[in-house]
């Protein structure tokens, strides 16, 4: 069975969402969702999977970048409510590691350390990330002078200019070298990489990206993405 | 709500994990490496740990089929003679020889992790010169994710035919999955494909060393297997006859199945490649066994006199065979309905566990439980009510 038992979690994310859905949803067990035929209980069983299908998708797709060694972030729009929940996922992930996903308006940022998670919802992922940006450098400056003398921990300084490696030139390459030219299915491609999530997660995957030309990425027929 | 400077505050008190200096990696080996996997499945990444893992697909390439795990070899050097493999000595067109290093695997391994482009590694590889050798560095490799990295991710393993015991048990304590390709149906086929593999030595025993080190603690995903289809001029019903050994005895939790292609300048260069519907009728008779859990005696009916599945739905055949009047979903078993085409486990479940409350009415209601109407009318009937366009019914 599909439907969970605390469906209404979910429910509540729905972009329209509202008290008085919620209110009426009440009336159901996840069981009468799930096997009844009545158009209420189809149109929020929908509602339901439609939350559930994004969150997954968006666990899927995110991809994630390092800014210094304390900090991954990435973008995220979501059509549903489920910032808070998609970076607690990847808070819980990478525990210690500041996650921080977002996109011009708004931003999530979730930290798991010691069991506990800690959350934060506020103004767009640049903004965001700058104000973080500062906040570590002034404890790094603070821990410096605590520590006068003594040297720095080496791999573990908070280095926030260093550029890392690019991950994602690592793993186009590596993509490209799975794909069986001999099974060719477009269409399975299509439908479980749905264009509409992968704009949501700012991702574009496409097959040899590095032998594409300009005309590729302009070609009207193909999604825009940010 | 807390703010993001006392988050960033509490993150210094954090232990984390440090990427180290930064990846140097040749993006010709990371392909030649990584193509060597590609006709192997990465299927499902669930392990059923203490907090399990569920299985997320972060990718699908163009062909359709999922990209959740860093799939590579560890080497291509191979010192086998795999009729239908170019990385095998007898292969004669030579490709560069690439190896990695532990501590290189590893840490693209935790990066690309990190970054949320797999859920984990599928670690695969030639035999090297010597292939306890190339076993030892293989679990080295584990051995720094998992303790020095602190790795979470899903790992699985191909353990190399003819390793032993002790490294076998290593690697389980450290995977999630291992598994070792059986490649043929029986010791007869894997002579015509390998002539440096024993199937009973090499592989058979080698599961058997698997099966018998398990343990609750280790190996959370089990073992698994892989087939390549057609290669030997096997029947499917030879390959069904080995796969209910695997299941039954071995235990193996899957078994997956690769139509074979032949590869320029292997000894199988101009042999006949298979058509891909045998690799999925061969998965579905493998679902119908597993999943609908189908007596074998049932799954037979779907072979012709050669033994082989013709490229229609398996399901259909035996329902054709086997169901000689049409059911009555308020009356029918679990069992019964599952036989119906249309009607799966999911949907069975559900007409059972809606008709305790009341009676089922009609099409449009088993619709709504998620039988698929269409193919699923022609072996029902419901209130006295039937579709009469089966002629089987009709004599």
């Amino acid at each position: 069975m599909r439907v969970p038992d605390d469906y209404c979690r979910y429910l509540a994310m729905h972009e329209k969402s509202g008290e008085r859905l919620l209110a009426r949803a009440k009336g159901f067990k996840a069981m009468d969702l799930e096997l009844s035929g009545d158009p209420e209980a189809v149109r929020l069983k929908k509602m339901v999977y439609a939350v559930m299908g994004e969150m997954h998708r968006m666990k899927a797709f995110i991809r994630l970048q390092p800014l210094g060694s304390r900090v991954l972030w990435g973008y995220l729009k979501p059509r549903h409510r489920i910032g808070e929940h998609i970076s607690e996922h990847f808070a819980r992930r990478n525990p210690g590691t500041i996650i921080v996903l977002g996109n011009g308006s708004e931003s999530w940022t979730a930290l798991f350390c010691q069991g506990r998670i800690l959350r934060d919802h506020g103004a767009g992922l640049n903004e965001t990330l700058d104000r973080l940006k500062a906040a570590l450098k002034m404890q790094e400056k603070d821990k410096e002078a605590d520590a006068t003398g003594t040297e720095l921990d080496g791999p573990n300084a908070n280095d926030l200019d260093a550029n890392g490696p690019d991950m994602d030139d690592i793993w186009q390459t590596y993509y490209d070298s799975q794909y069986c030219p001999e099974r060719k299915n477009p269409q399975a491609f299509r439908q479980r990489m749905p264009s509409r999530d992968q704009q949501s997660a700012g991702l574009r995957l496409v097959q040899k990206k590095k032998e594409m030309t300009l005309e590729d990425y302009l070609d009207p027929g193909s999604s825009k993405i940010l | 709500m807390v703010t993001l400077e006392k988050i960033a505050h509490l993150s210094a008190d954090c232990v984390f994990d440090s990427l180290g200096p930064e990846i140097n990696i040749n993006p010709e080996k990371l392909s030649s490496l990584g193509e060597g996997t590609r006709h192997d499945i990465c299927a499902s990444t669930y392990s059923p740990r203490e907090s399990p893992l569920p299985g997320i697909c972060h990718a699908f390439t163009q062909d359709g089929r999922c990209v959740s795990l860093f799939k590579t070899l560890y080497t291509n050097h191979c010192s086998h003679q795999c009729n239908y493999c170019i990385n095998a000595t007898n292969c004669s067109r030579r490709v560069q020889i690439f190896s990695y290093t532990p501590d290189e695997l590893a840490r693209i391994t935790l990066s690309l992790y990190r970054s949320n482009y797999i859920e984990g590694l599928f670690l695969s590889s030639g035999a090297g010169r010597d292939e306890d050798m190339i076993m030892e560095r293989m679990i080295e490799t584990l051995e720094r994710l998992r303790k020095r990295y602190g790795f979470p991710g899903y790992i699985h393993l191909k353990i190399l035919p003819g390793s032993s015991q002790a490294h076998i048990k290593q690697a389980m304590e450290l995977a999630d999955r291992v598994s070792i390709n059986l490649e043929a149906a029986s010791a007869a086929h894997m002579n015509e494909i390998c002539a440096t593999k024993s199937y009973e030595n090499d592989i058979l025993q080698r599961q058997r060393y698997i099966r018998d080190l398990r343990t609750k603690e280790n190996l959370p995903a089990g073992q698994t297997t892989q087939l390549v289809v057609g290669a030997a001029g096997e029947s499917d019903q030879d390959i069904f006859k080995r796969i209910l050994y695997e299941y039954n005895d071995i235990g193996v939790k899957r078994a997956y199945y690769s139509a074979f292609s032949p590869q320029k300048g292997t000894a199988f260069e101009s042999r006949e490649g298979q058509p891909l519907w045998r690799e999925h009728r061969l998965y579905q008779i493998d679902w119908l066994y597993r999943v609908y859990n189908f007596p074998p005696e049932d799954i037979k009916m779907a072979f012709d006199e050669e033994g082989f599945l013709s490229n229609s739905d398996p399901k259909l055949a035996i329902a054709g065979a086997l169901l000689d009047s049409p059911l009555d979903p308020n009356v029918a078993s679990y069992r019964e309905l599952v036989r119906v085409p249309g009607i799966g486990p999911r949907s069975a479940k559900r007409i059972v566990a809606l008709r305790k409350t009341r009676k089922i009415g009609g099409k449009r209601e088993l619709e709504s439980l998620g039988v698929v109407i269409k193919r699923a009318a022609p072996f029902l009937k419901i209130n006295g009510w039937r579709d009469t366009t089966l002629e089987m019914w009709s004599g």
